[in-house]
């Protein structure tokens, strides 16, 4: 899509709202390197070629064939919280941004990874736009520590000690 | 949980008991109009879930009576109680006609006439969405469908833009129907009505999670409405229909989600429950397909007439203290993480640390969000929270709609000095690198 995207444009494009209170009128920014939506963090892969020690190549990976999908203009959800959260959809003209789940990462926040030849949007209804210049991310997701004492919620958390933040 | 509250929930909106409007299918139905139709019917559909009238005991007596029949057992007498609760106790009580349900590869190994009638009827029930299911796929046939959507793409659409988005409506069906339905009455309404259940009869949920009466099984009565539900929209809204046996099945089923709450089905006693007396929900911000999920901050979000009921905040499942008065000291104490938050935010995080007693250890500007800083906190020591660890509290990047920017906290490892090495280890990464953060939104 184009670098000179508003909120508005980008709502009218894709079809997705976001809360009347956000400011719509100014571009959204198009950044290459680190950046937020909430709980989720879009971080170019090469950032995360070594351990947060700067130890171990091919820390974080996509996987050898991963299946990838193309981003239809409709975008695609890369998160929704369980109960009541809202989506973080990526958005992105169609055929220039492919999205897999297809990553390998020790610390098991990716969701996935992004590739794209132009500018991809991430959109969520509280958090407004966030652009993404043309390159390969990964999408992380944030965490919480879990105290030590633990009460059985239903959902196995695989021996972590840690837990997902949804908001 | 949601860091923030969007306009458009209505925090005391009490559902109100739909009249059923008639709806029928012209004959030259469009896409759209099927869509039209198919959405009235789950309104219907929610609002039998989520009813809170008296229970049709004539009626949901017969259609017991009718699928013990079925399932080779005489009908059974009946005893109604105001709450589920109530019924569970009444279970207890009436044990020797509760035989425990043995698990299914144990079960299997028995004659069916000799399975308990409980057991029969879940088999009834599961017999027939396989057949119902079965039937769907030998309609829609093994023919690729150029404009099939997956349920997440579909769900950002609202229902008629998905059809004309050139979606196609087989697959707007499944999302706005079947996935709206089982996400505000199974998935928010009636999981959180059995962890209290289990809770208020003193079983942890992981000791029996799907039987909290302890190997018996309850039937949801107006909370089938989410498969009901589904089922019945499809075919009136001209989806395809089902065997007649089938659809003469189904409508038991749903004379009983119309007309009754929770039962519980034992050897010639059949155990019923009225449905709640209240049910407080708010929609779910930015749903296209008209989900709810619990919530009310001044009393239970789902009371039933002798008091029992559940709290919920937001959709998360509460106790008492966290609407009756939520402080620092009951927060610490707290060792659900979701519960705690929902405690801390009744108080308000700024509250919460001015008379929390953490101390500060250290602040510092949050990277990529201008005008905010990161705080890291010490927890109290000793109190709750297990090992010791520390709290980051950290601003939105977004305002509310009231201009002012929301505050929560994070908990994270305690060796963490640095709050942006302790933002950092939210996401996984190094300080270095969080500190390159260009925006947060």
């Amino acid at each position: 899509m184009r670098t000179t995207l508003t909120l508005a444009d980008l709502t009218a494009r894709t079809g997705l709202d976001v809360l009347g209170h956000l400011e719509r009128e100014v571009t959204i920014p198009v950044i290459d390197g680190i950046q937020a939506q909430g709980d989720l963090l879009v971080i170019p892969i090469a950032l995360l070629a070594t351990d947060p020690a700067g130890r171990a190549r091919r820390y974080v990976s996509i996987t050898d064939s991963p299946r990838w999908h193309e981003v239809p203009g409709a975008g695609i959800e890369v998160l929704r919280a369980g109960t009541g959260g809202n989506p973080h959809t990526l958005v992105a003209d169609p055929g220039s941004c492919r999205w897999t789940t297809g990553v390998i990462d020790p610390q098991r926040l990716a969701l996935g990874a992004l590739t794209a030849t132009a500018v991809a949007y991430l959109i969520h209804p509280e958090h407004g736009g966030s652009g993404i210049a043309p390159g390969t991310y990964i999408i992380r997701r944030q965490r919480e520590r879990r105290g030590a004492a633990r009460r059985w919620t239903g959902f196995p958390h695989a021996g972590s000690d840690d837990q997902y933040i949804a908001d | 949980m949601s860091a923030v509250r969007g306009p458009g929930h209505h925090p005391d909106d009490t559902f109100q008991f739909a009249p059923s409007p008639s709806v029928r299918l012209p004959r030259d139905a469009s896409p759209v109009e099927k869509i039209r139709l198919a959405v009235a019917l789950r309104n219907q559909w929610l609002s039998v879930g989520l009813s809170t009238q008296p229970a049709g005991r004539s009626a949901a007596e017969a259609a017991v009576s009718r699928l013990y029949v079925q399932a080779g057992a005489p009908p059974p007498a009946f005893e109604w109680v105001p709450s589920p609760l109530a019924a569970l106790r009444a279970v207890q009580a009436a044990r020797p006609r509760y035989p425990a349900i043995q698990p299914p590869r144990q079960l299997v190994r028995q004659r069916l006439r000799e399975w308990p009638v409980a057991a029969r009827l879940a088999s009834l029930e599961t017999s027939l969405h396989s057949r119902l299911d079965a039937r769907i796929r030998r309609t829609e046939g093994t023919q690729w469908d150029a404009r099939a959507a997956n349920v997440g793409t579909v769900s950002m659409y609202a229902p008629e833009d998905a059809v004309l988005s050139g979606l196609s409506d087989r697959s707007v069906v499944v999302a706005t129907v079947g996935r709206s339905l089982r996400g505000t009455l199974t998935d928010s309404v009636a999981a959180p009505l059995r962890a209290a259940l289990a809770e208020a009869i003193g079983q942890a949920v992981d000791e029996d999670e799907l039987n909290p009466g302890g190997g018996v099984i309850a039937f949801h009565g107006q909370h089938g409405a989410a498969w009901i539900g589904y089922y019945d929209a499809r075919r009136q809204a001209g989806f395809g229909g089902y065997a007649s046996a089938d659809l003469a099945e189904l409508d038991v089923w749903a004379t009983l989600a119309k007309s009754a709450g929770w039962w519980w089905p034992g050897e010639g006693l059949c155990l019923m429950a009225e449905r709640p007396v209240a049910v407080h929900t708010e929609p779910l911000v930015g749903s296209h397909h008209g989900e709810l999920r619990l919530h009310r901050a001044d009393g239970p979000a789902l009371a039933f007439a002798d008091g029992f009921g559940v709290n919920a905040l937001h959709g998360t499942p509460v106790p008492d203290w966290v609407l009756s008065g939520p402080t620092p000291e009951l927060i610490h104490a707290e060792l659900n993480i979701e519960v705690r938050r929902s405690g801390i935010e009744q108080l308000g995080w700024d509250g919460y640390l001015r008379d929390g007693g953490l101390t500060l250890a250290a602040r510092c500007p949050d990277p990529g969000n201008p005008g905010a800083d990161l705080e890291l906190y010490d927890d109290r020591p000793g109190i709750g929270w297990g090992a010791p660890g520390r709290i980051l509290v950290v601003t939105n990047g977004t305002p509310e709609p009231d201009g002012h920017r929301r505050r929560y906290g994070i908990n994270v490892p305690g060796d963490l000095d640095n709050p942006v090495d302790a933002a950092a280890w939210t996401y996984g990464l190094a300080g270095e690198q969080y500190a390159t953060l260009a925006r947060r939104t």
